[in-house]
């Protein structure tokens, strides 16, 4: 290999490479069914919860005689689902299998992260039944009460741990811009969290304080680490499935850097009840996170560009797909900062759309990505329903885009008439219902792709487990019998 | 079954180009900076925990607080008599033998009426009269006609406020008449 | 960057300084208050809620009213109302100052003019500017006083007299501000609608209440149960499809009664340093309580 050194950055084959990429494979199996299993049971349950909150806008009395589904306790419940029983989860699967990879080094101790995957959707399972008991907290994305957040802490770090120690005894000593992503989203995350936590549940600060802190809290959730985690997965799926280099190193550095600079400071609205320079503070970061909204975009084009291969509905289709999202709702994020515009998108569904562009449009369709080019490689099987693959792709697409497009606009016309105090208000959420109804549409299909993805996650996992079972079957039958008999062994191969 | 997956050990992790970051994504970073520090300098209202939107300052919001209650400024016309009248009603207002008379408890002062003492200052006064049982004939120039119509009320309503305080305070309306 | 120490370096400095920002600066700016005075009265305020409110804001966090209510008044800017009081007694003499005030109150006889007393017939600047105009009226011998009138599509809608602020919130847990409004917003509903029957009626069956609302019945509030020697004195008054069947009567359960104090205690109108206001004029009060501190509606009802 004699590529110039001034235009690439090729990793130096002869730095001693101890560990196979099949080898780190596999080490990270365990970890990815527990994490990205689990993931995708809580996505299904997210959707069906989300799916009775906005049938209810259609027909107030739809399950209304239950407390336990009333809409303030199914709502919060959904989104919780999809942050922490998904995105999380899945975020830190994929994290740990690229920190393994770029670092050449296989997994130490996956029962161990695996145990803490189980811990953690146990907190996730306690905090949605205290939600839907009526313990939720009140604060916004931070609803799990605080045992379940406990238990959720506890899991996070263990996982992170385990992380952090594969990083540190990797044998390929360079950083690829992925692993400064991952790195940062394992230190994000338990900082914000204990913050939260500690503050407006452990020892309440008193006031106003309290949603100052719970939106800080939500734009470092909702903006900073999904960007995090889900672009530290797109810099390596990008020039992985297109077999182009990421342009470019310096690019990459420069929207990691302006990123969790301007992006940290994101999260208070304009109209906020809070001293005038809070709501100013975050508005003209928001404004800001432009750039690195631009350098992401520039990377994700540039990279992409001229590449001929077809997605074919593959992984590579997610996770372009996952980029425009990224790009459209970080536009919709910054503009609806300007105080023009805020004034108009305000306590509208436009901040919901933003919301959801960004959590399913962007960071699901990449972890699904991630999901489909991982999983097979882990487990070394294909996937059993293949052909499911495009169909999700397809709904996943139609889906988020007949949510969040319909919801946005509706957000608009309902803002326009708020300001205007001629509308009665009864008017004003009217003119949101057509909107709602296409938005209900699209949760619908987005329901259909992710059972489509656990279809194929619970298909994959089974036929593992079918085949260690039946290897082990194997194992015990040969010491048994006298004579191997060939033809009796498993017909699938698994290599452990 | 499905396929088996072949993991190849030849697989190579993905590289980045070292292409510089284009000098224009700086320029509008540090324009972007510069527009949101000009922002947060009209609307911020400098970190300061008692300003909220619309205001942009303290003073802004202070120049909605209601109105002092309006009167006679007692001060003012302390200060007025102080410099004038007391030299020679001197400034207890117990006046001043051979001089002037005294002020305090007066029934030149004291009566109901306004018309007397707002007369006196502005018009002046001379011949034989009694204050308090005392006999004066002396003659008094007209001090307050140079002074506005406030400002002499504002005496006046010291005067009265001072040394008749079961009477009104005059009002700057009834002097100008 | 060349190893996972200088990533984390960065990353700390980075989310320590929007931590510096967003959570230590509003807990030592705002978390420290204490009840303060009124503008221009020694009332202090907030005075916190009673006990049945308290626990009515329990119900309203367990049941996530705070994902389709928000509880914030937005105003987006101030003007100084000057509102005529009193005529006096030279009618011509005011009716010459309000229309040299305000030539665009028409041309009519004096008595068009003042007709309708209260009457704002001018909108000024600020305070410093209406001081003139007052100077007019009262050299014409009529009695008028400038009034603060925040501006904003909030205001106009009656959702509040002015925008909130932190002290509003001083005595809550939790805070509940709110981001979306699907339902109205609540920062003044005790001030709009103190008629607890009302409430009660609106949460069982929002339809009766308000025709179209999109807002779900909370019938588990509530309890329907035979009617024992006398019809209990809270029964719900509910007609049509959802009255009770005969023999059996609606009754709130603590939670609604809760959930209703509360609303009743919900408002934001006493005047501020931050966010002046003119207080109303003053009410016949029943009691020398101030008025934020009891649940009993006022005995004016409120302006619009």
């Amino acid at each position: 290999m004699t590529a110039p050194a001034a235009t690439s950055y090729f990793r130096s084959p002869s730095a001693p490479v101890t560990a196979t990429p099949a080898e780190i494979d596999a080490s990270s199996r365990l970890p990815m069914f527990a994490l990205v299993g689990g993931a995708a049971l809580w996505l299904v349950l997210s959707s069906l919860l989300g799916l009775i909150a906005s049938i209810k806008f259609h027909s107030p009395n739809f399950l209304a005689g239950s407390a336990w589904l009333s809409y303030g306790r199914v709502f919060p419940a959904s989104t919780n689902a999809l942050v922490y029983g998904f995105a999380i989860p899945a975020g830190l699967g994929v994290g740990l299998w690229l920190l393994a990879r770029l670092g050449r080094v296989p997994l130490t101790q996956p029962w161990l992260i695996a145990v803490a995957a189980k811990l953690w959707h146990l907190g996730v399972l306690v905090g949605l039944l205290g939600i839907l008991r009526g313990d939720s907290t009140g604060f916004e994305w931070l609803e799990m009460p605080r045992y379940a957040a406990v238990i959720l802490f506890v899991a996070f770090l263990l996982i992170a741990f385990p992380a952090f120690a594969a990083h540190h005894s990797r044998s390929e000593r360079q950083l690829y811009p992925s692993q400064w992503f991952v790195l940062a989203a394992l230190f994000w995350f338990p900082w914000i969290y204990s913050t939260a936590n500690l503050l407006l549940l452990v020892s309440p600060v008193r006031g106003v304080a309290q949603a100052a802190i719970q939106w800080w809290y939500s734009g470092n959730l909702l903006f900073v680490w999904l960007a995090l985690a889900g672009l530290g997965a797109a810099f390596y799926l990008l020039p992985k499935l297109t077999a182009r280099p990421l342009q470019s190193h310096y690019l990459a550095l420069f929207a990691f850097l302006t990123l969790i600079l301007f992006g940290t400071w994101v999260g208070i609205p304009a109209g906020a009840t809070l001293p005038a320079w809070m709501p100013t503070l975050s508005g003209v970061a928001t404004v800001s996170t432009l750039v690195p909204l631009l350098a992401i975009a520039m990377i994700a084009v540039q990279t992409v560009r001229g590449c001929r291969t077809e997605c074919a509905g593959g992984p590579l289709c997610f996770v372009k797909f996952g980029m425009s999202a990224f790009v459209l709702s970080g536009v919709m994020l910054a503009i609806s900062a300007l105080p023009e515009i805020s004034r108009v998108t305000d306590f509208t569904w436009f901040g919901t759309a933003q919301n959801q562009l960004r959590l399913y449009g962007f960071f699901a369709m990449t972890m699904f990505g991630a999901a489909y080019y991982i999983l097979p490689r882990a487990v070394g099987i294909e996937f059993p329903f293949a052909r499911l693959i495009r169909a999700h792709f397809w709904c996943g697409v139609a889906g988020s885009l007949l949510l969040t497009l319909p919801l946005a606009m509706g957000g608009v016309l309902q803002g326009f008439k708020l300001v205007n105090p001629n509308v009665a208000f009864l008017d004003v959420t009217k003119s949101a219902l057509m909107f709602l109804r296409l938005g209900t549409v699209g949760e619908l299909l987005i329901a259909l792709g992710n059972l489509l993805f656990l279809l194929n996650v619970l298909a994959v996992i089974a036929t593992c487990y079918r085949a260690v079972c039946t290897k082990a079957y194997t194992a015990i039958t040969k010491r048994l019998e006298p004579t191997p008999d060939p033809s009796k062994e498993g017909n699938a191969e698994v290599r452990v | 079954m499905s396929a088996e997956y072949q993991n190849t050990t030849t697989e190579s992790e993905p590289a980045s180009t070292l292409t510089a970051v284009p000098v224009w994504l700086i320029v509008v970073t540090l324009l972007l900076v510069y527009w949101g520090a000009v922002f947060f300098d009209q609307h911020g209202g400098w970190f300061s925990r008692r300003v909220y939107g619309p205001y942009v300052s303290i003073p802004d919001a202070e120049r909605f607080y209601p109105l002092p209650a309006s009167g006679p400024d007692l001060k003012r016309g302390r200060a007025l008599f102080e410099s004038n009248c007391a030299l020679c009603h001197n400034t207890d207002g117990m006046g001043k033998p051979g001089q002037a008379p005294v002020l305090a408890g007066s029934e030149w002062v004291t009566t109901e009426g306004v018309n007397r003492i707002i007369r006196i200052p502005l018009v002046g006064l001379n011949g034989p009269l009694k204050v308090k049982d005392q006999d004066w004939n002396l003659s008094m120039a007209g001090m307050g006609a140079a002074y506005s119509d406030e400002d002499l009320a504002a005496v006046l309503s010291y005067i009265r406020a001072s040394w008749a305080t079961r009477h009104r305070r005059s009002r700057r309306k009834t002097s100008k008449r | 960057m060349k190893s996972g120490a200088l990533v984390f370096l960065v990353a700390f400095m980075a989310l320590a300084a929007s931590w510096g920002g967003f959570v230590l600066a509003p807990q030592v700016q705002l978390s420290r208050s204490v009840q303060t005075n009124a503008l221009g009265s020694s009332d202090l305020y907030p005075l916190g809620r009673p006990g049945l409110a308290k626990q009515g804001l329990e119900v309203y966090r367990a049941n996530g009213c705070v994902y389709c209510h928000s509880q914030q008044v937005v105003q987006e800017g101030t003007l100084c109302e000057i509102v005529l009081t009193e005529a006096g007694t030279n009618a011509a003499a005011a009716a010459a100052a309000v229309a040299k005030l305000n030539s665009a109150l028409g041309t009519g006889d004096a008595k068009s003019l003042l007709a309708g007393l209260p009457k704002m017939i001018l909108q000024v600047a600020d305070m410093n500017a209406a001081g003139p105009a007052l100077k007019t009226l009262e050299a014409a011998g009529a009695k008028a006083e400038a009034r603060v009138a925040p501006q904003g599509a909030d205001i106009a809608r009656g959702w509040g007299k002015r925008r909130t602020v932190a002290q509003d919130y001083l005595a809550d847990y939790p805070v509940q501000l709110g981001s979306r409004r699907i339902g109205p917003d609540l920062a003044n509903v005790g001030l709009r609608s103190p008629d607890a029957g009302w409430h009660l009626r609106h949460l069982y069956a929002p339809q009766n209440e308000v025709q179209g609302s999109l807002m779900p019945p909370y019938r588990f509030l509530f309890e329907t149960r035979k009617i024992g020697k006398e019809a209990a004195p809270d029964a719900l008054k509910v007609s049509g499809k959802l009255s009770p069947p005969p023999g059996y009567e609606i009754v709130p359960r603590p939670e609604a009664t809760a959930l209703v104090a509360y609303l009743q205690s919900l408002r934001a109108d006493m005047p501020l340093e931050e966010a002046p206001l003119t207080p109303p004029a003053a009410t016949v009060a029943s009691t020398n309580a101030p008025a934020s501190l009891t649940n009993a509606p006022t005995a004016t009802p409120a302006a619009k």
